[in-house]
């Protein structure tokens, strides 16, 4: 047991020191996947001309990246003779049609993995738990007490929804990990959390709606007085916006934070950290954030 | 003038007080939330010293209430971002 984790260690000094004299070797130049479409190579190391602001806007617009480079090669998986890119441009046309395509085709491939997941997870379960199996029952179990405790113990059925949502923030967030050029967390499009915000407040509603009635709903939004109703359906929108742009806003800070500092410093040891903390911790934090709130408002309506 | 000129000048007034504007808000911004994580952040000490079998509960706890009540802060980030990399 300790030989085995000594070890283990042993390899992760060893790739921290490659990858130091990579970063300090190839000195503010990138690593690139995908096919240079000068040469014909399919990883290779370019000198970094772009400015910060450049650097930013291709962070940001990652379809900007399709123009540049080559760099849908890695993705494309062939299904028979049958390209599924090819596919997928016939069926939604190609990105310069629809502006979002690169994150249509992130969340389909965030999509696709959790499926996967869930699969492995429900075919591989057994009565002795593997490691994996261990880590996903503590998470399920984690909302469902979670859920158990704030809607009551007969509505454990929402746990489901509570955690997808948990898991598909808290995936996406890490998906920045990836060291593939182009790649964007789809949470750093604001489309993807006011999707989510808008998701779960209309559940919220339409619950609202079946529990209540429809005329007890209305009298609901006139709450103290009927002049107040204005102000009442002010505020459910500014749930949705104050739900969906602290996710967004964290996500999308900390990646300009990230790109900003990471190339002041040239690219070495100190992105890291950075994705230490605004990756892997605000991420998770802001995952769970996200699954706490949408409950609580759900509660605020549900619960008698 | 030179009408050439008068436009350069005046994208240049416009991106300096963009620059400007971001900087105020991300200051004024940053002051509500910085107050308010501390003083939960103390409250949270306060309760480990009080009962220190229940630190994971109440870390947890001052975690999630730090991350809503950050979010002023970062919606003032969000705004200075967009005036710096927007205006153009």
């Amino acid at each position: 047991m300790k030989s085995k984790k000594m070890s283990l260690k042993t390899v992760l000094i060893v790739f921290f020191l490659i990858e130091l004299i990579i970063a300090f070797f190839f000195l503010g130049s990138t690593l690139h996947i995908g096919t240079n479409p000068d040469t014909g190579q399919k990883i290779w190391f370019e000198k970094k001309t772009e400015t910060m602001n450049q650097e930013i806007d291709f962070d940001i617009q990652p379809d900007l990246y399709v123009e540049k480079y080559n760099v849908e090669e890695p993705w494309k998986f062939t299904y028979g003779s049958k390209n599924l890119y090819d596919i997928f441009v016939k069926m939604f046309g190609t990105g310069s049609a629809i502006l979002n395509f690169r994150l249509w085709r992130m969340i389909l491939y965030l999509d696709i993995f959790m499926i996967l997941l869930a699969l492995f997870i429900r075919f591989k379960s057994s009565k002795i738990p593997s490691k994996i199996q261990v880590v996903f029952e503590m998470v399920y179990g984690f909302i469902d007490d979670l859920v158990a405790e704030t809607l009551g113990d007969n509505k454990r059925h929402f746990t489901k929804f509570f955690l997808t949502i948990f898991l598909f923030i808290f995936f996406s967030n890490w998906s920045a990990l990836l060291p593939i050029p182009g790649i964007s967390e789809p949470t750093k499009n604001l489309n993807v959390p006011l999707g989510l915000g808008f998701m779960s407040i209309g559940l919220v509603h339409f619950l609202s709606l079946r529990k209540k009635g429809i005329i007890d709903y209305a009298k609901g939004f006139c709450e103290p007085f009927f002049i107040m109703a204005p102000l009442n359906i002010v505020g459910e929108v500014s749930k949705v916006i104050s739900i969906s742009f602290r996710l967004f806003g964290n996500i999308f800070g900390g990646a300009i934070i990230t790109l900003v500092i990471s190339s002041l410093t040239k690219n070495v040891i100190v992105p890291i950290g950075l994705n230490l903390f605004f990756t892997m911790f605000a991420g998770t934090i802001q995952a769970f954030v996200f699954t706490m709130l949408a409950l609580t408002y759900l509660s605020m309506e549900i619960v008698d | 003038m030179d009408p050439n000129t008068t436009q350069i000048l005046a994208s240049g007034i416009a991106k300096g007080a963009a620059f400007l504007g971001a900087g105020i808000c991300m200051g004024i911004g940053a002051l509500g939330p910085g107050v308010g994580e501390g003083y939960v952040a103390g409250k949270a000490c306060e309760g480990v010293a009080r009962s220190p079998e229940q630190a994971g509960l109440i870390t947890r706890t001052m975690l999630i209430g730090q991350a809503v009540s950050e979010s002023t802060g970062i919606y003032s980030l969000v705004i200075a971002l967009l005036l710096i990399f927007t205006t153009s």
